[in-house]
């Protein structure tokens, strides 16, 4: 939108945008202290090697970097991230659309079910991963209980490595249901009635009304949901913390796990090298955002 | 896009409040042995009161009994001397936020330390040992438990004061190896043993799902640290790093393998099950009933006999071979006082605090409280202990294990800077042998190659 034609004098329009700084200056200055200079220290940290304590003694340049691009099992992490990514977002959007498609019949008391489906929402990551620690349990967990009844042997849900990220991403699903069912509901909801109710005319019901008219209405929110989910999924760290300490054998170790064993974990203080994945995992972040936008926002159809 | 602005900033924030200008660490004055202590004057001198902040890991029952203690202290030492204790989480967390304690020269007057920080603790130059106390007082250290004063005697002298220490055990269940046709009085010595039991001790069901495993302990490297030891076999170079500061470790060796071999055997074979690295899981698992024989410390001990539905017994912790000499080391944790930037009446207090903790009373109250094994062989004779003692038989067994313990370079412990990250290391090797991944041998071997760059790193910046 074109500004309007100032009527206003020279110094006048001086004081506004004075003004407008200083309206700005709070938020820039919280930017500033709690998100510029943390990147900074991050780059800083990054270029150098610690001493005992974890302070930085000197200046290293990028051995961290080039230390980890010969390093296979760094390879190893991104790969565990990548898989955790895809079968943490994929099964958490497309389940989460189920449900609320499912939601929309208008069955009795499916408001009770909306709010049952949202409630894992409201638990913390650290409390749920506990308790599906409890489930878990290779001896007395209660989904080997159920299995051992119906005459199947135990699954080793954590604790073999071909298992343990499956059993750590089917927590996280189940931990970003609830705002994925919200979000997608809240979605469903602003869908306008005469769109449905003209689609409802013409003949168009269950699954053909889902897939011409709601799911396309629902496109923004889908978006939404892929790149916060992206974003989360790449940056979960209290599950894997609670129930596999990355492990066995590393088959846990995503890149946020692996920059806080570097660390803080096992009496490491390697800020340099944890650094170093902190930046990596920061870009890894930013591209995958921007594709998300680059490539996929453009098929979105905003109403 | 908030939650990753947030966790870049508590990130930022974590990392930054973990740097400074300067290293503290070189300023401090000399502290694996060269460290002078202050006389006794510097207390009896000193004005008001004296506070003495305490860092400590301790949660639970376990707390609460320390908490009992310092409440009595400070009792006792009314308007001259002021205990504050302030737990910091995990001994691991303690260790990172004493790291950054350091950077800002704000480190706590005594500090409680798990026994593999003993090397960083030496190193990081910011203790007095607790031997300069000691011969600075004419304070006799003789009635500390050998065993015990070995693993925090480095150089010859004792550099901190042990306070809370744990032994291996083995756990039975009575009731199943009675039900197996065996008997509990007569538990497995060996490794061979064991594993002979654990298949007669698995019992399956009717449709042929296993109700009950032999054998179960959690992935966790002190239990192969422990067999190690026993069997006279070192962890790290340099006679445990008692000699010299340890250079690499050599646990990559035949015990070590057989070991691992061993325990994976039993998983594969379906006499144990493989209980993951959360030591509580492994604990919940015995307690249930659904594991028949445990690896844990003396401190579960407690726990067991309340909350198991069947008779808990306690044996010796197996050995390798029968002909190995036998004598875990001494797990837990010790009391280390802070010199540089503490007054040396703060110093002196801290050490009137630590001789209380140490006395056979006081160690006697600890040991009935909370299982950990008494660091003053005389608490045993306390007329409360042997009370408890009477009650609870099943803690005969660390008493006699411990006593028949000779101490050695192997059962002293290894002593290196990165301890937590070998122990790892061995884990991690436990998990690709039972999972089949690599052999036992190849597991250690790629261990021990994994953690030779932290090793030298770490070798390196302490100089």
């Amino acid at each position: 939108m074109p500004r309007p034609p100032s009527t206003t004098a020279p110094a006048a329009r001086l004081g506004e945008r004075a003004l407008a700084w200083a309206f700005l200056l709070p938020s820039l200055a919280v930017f500033a202290v709690f998100l510029g200079y943390p990147l900074y220290r991050t780059f800083y940290l990054s270029a150098h090697a610690n001493d005992l304590f974890g302070a930085p003694s000197r200046y290293v340049g990028l051995r961290h970097y080039t230390d980890l691009l010969g390093s296979a099992e760094f390879g190893r992490t991104l790969a565990t991230t990548a898989l955790f990514v895809l079968l943490t977002v994929v099964p958490g959007v497309i389940g989460a659309l189920l449900l609320v498609l499912l939601l929309e019949s208008r069955i009795r008391g499916v408001r009770v079910l909306r709010s049952a489906f949202a409630l894992p929402f409201a638990f913390s990551v650290a409390s749920a991963a506990v308790v599906f620690g409890v489930f878990y349990n290779p001896a007395t967990g209660v989904l080997n209980g159920l299995l051992s009844h119906l005459g199947s042997g135990p699954v080793p849900w954590l604790t073999d490595r071909h298992h343990a990220l499956l059993s750590v991403a089917l927590a996280t699903i189940w931990l970003n249901l609830g705002y994925n069912v919200l979000v997608l509901s809240a979605g469903i909801g602003s869908i306008a009635p005469e769109i449905t109710e003209a689609a409802r005319l013409d003949g168009a019901s269950g699954w053909r009304l889902a897939r011409s008219v709601t799911v396309p209405l629902l496109g923004p929110h889908l978006f939404f949901l892929v790149v916060v989910s992206t974003i989360n999924a790449l940056q979960s760290f209290g599950q894997i913390n609670i129930l596999t300490q990355g492990g066995p054998d590393g088959a846990t170790r995503t890149l946020v796990y692996s920059v806080y064993e570097k660390a803080f974990a096992y009496g490491s203080s390697d800020f340099g090298a944890a650094s170093a994945q902190a930046v990596v995992l920061l870009v890894v972040v930013l591209a995958c955002t921007a594709v998300q936008f680059g490539l996929v926002e453009r098929r979105v159809h905003y109403s | 896009m908030r939650k990753l602005l947030v966790a870049t900033v508590v990130a930022g924030l974590a990392l930054t409040a973990c740097s400074s200008s300067g290293s503290a660490g070189s300023a401090g004055s000399g502290g694996g042995g060269s460290a002078a202590a202050p006389g006794a004057q510097a207390l009896q001198d000193a004005k008001g009161v004296t506070t003495v902040t305490f860092w400590h890991s301790m949660t639970g029952q376990n707390a609460a009994v320390l908490n009992s203690l310092i409440a009595a202290f400070n009792q006792a030492h009314q308007g001259k001397i002021e205990v504050t204790a302030l737990f910091q989480g995990t001994y691991d967390d303690a260790i990172a936020k004493y790291k950054a304690a350091v950077q800002q020269k704000a480190t706590p007057s005594l500090m409680q330390v798990y026994d593999i920080g003993t090397r960083f603790m030496i190193d990081s130059q910011q203790t007095i040992p607790t031997q300069a106390f000691a011969d600075k007082d004419g304070y006799s250290l003789a009635d500390l438990e050998p065993g015990i004063r070995n693993y925090y005697t480095a150089g010859g002298k004792l550099v901190s004061m042990p306070f809370n220490s744990s032994m291996p055990l083995l756990y039975l269940n009575a009731d199943a190896f009675k039900a197996a046709g065996l008997d509990p009085s007569r538990p497995p010595r060996t490794l061979a043993e064991l594993a002979d039991d654990a298949r007669k001790l698995t019992v399956k069901n009717a449709s042929g799902q296993t109700t009950q495993y032999g054998f179960g302990a959690a992935i966790y490297g002190w239990f192969v640290e422990e067999l190690l030891a026993e069997s006279g076999t070192l962890y790290c170079d340099q006679g445990n790093g008692r000699d010299g500061k340890a250079g690499k470790v050599v646990y990559d060796d035949a015990q070590g393998a057989q070991v691992l071999q061993w325990w994976a055997d039993l998983v594969k074979g379906g006499y144990a099950v493989d209980l993951g690295p959360v030591t509580a899981d492994a604990q919940a698992a015995f307690k249930s009933g659904r594991i028949a024989m445990n690896l844990e410390s003396t401190g579960v001990l407690g726990a067991y006999t309340q909350a198991a539905k069947f008779s808990v017994a306690a044996a010796p912790y197996p050995k390798i071979d029968a002909s190995d000499p036998g004598g875990p080391a001494i797990g837990g944790a010790s009391l280390w006082i802070d010199g540089p930037g503490h007054s040396a009446a703060e110093q002196r207090a801290a050490w009137e605090f630590v001789k209380f903790l140490s006395d056979p009373a006081q160690q006697a109250t600890w040991h009935a409280g909370t299982g950990y094994f008494p660091v003053n062989s005389k608490a045993l004779a306390e007329p409360a202990d042997q009370a408890w003692v009477a009650k609870n038989p099943q803690f005969r067994t660390a008493i006699d294990e411990l006593n028949a313990t000779r101490p050695s370079a192997a059962n002293a412990g290894c002593l290196l800077g990165v301890m937590p990250q070998a122990r790892k290391g061995v884990e991690t090797a436990l998990e690709q042998t039972i999972s089949g991944s690599k052999s036992a041998q190849q597991a250690l071997a790629d261990a021990a190659k994994a953690i030779q760059p932290a090793i030298d790193s770490y070798n390196s910046s302490v100089g």
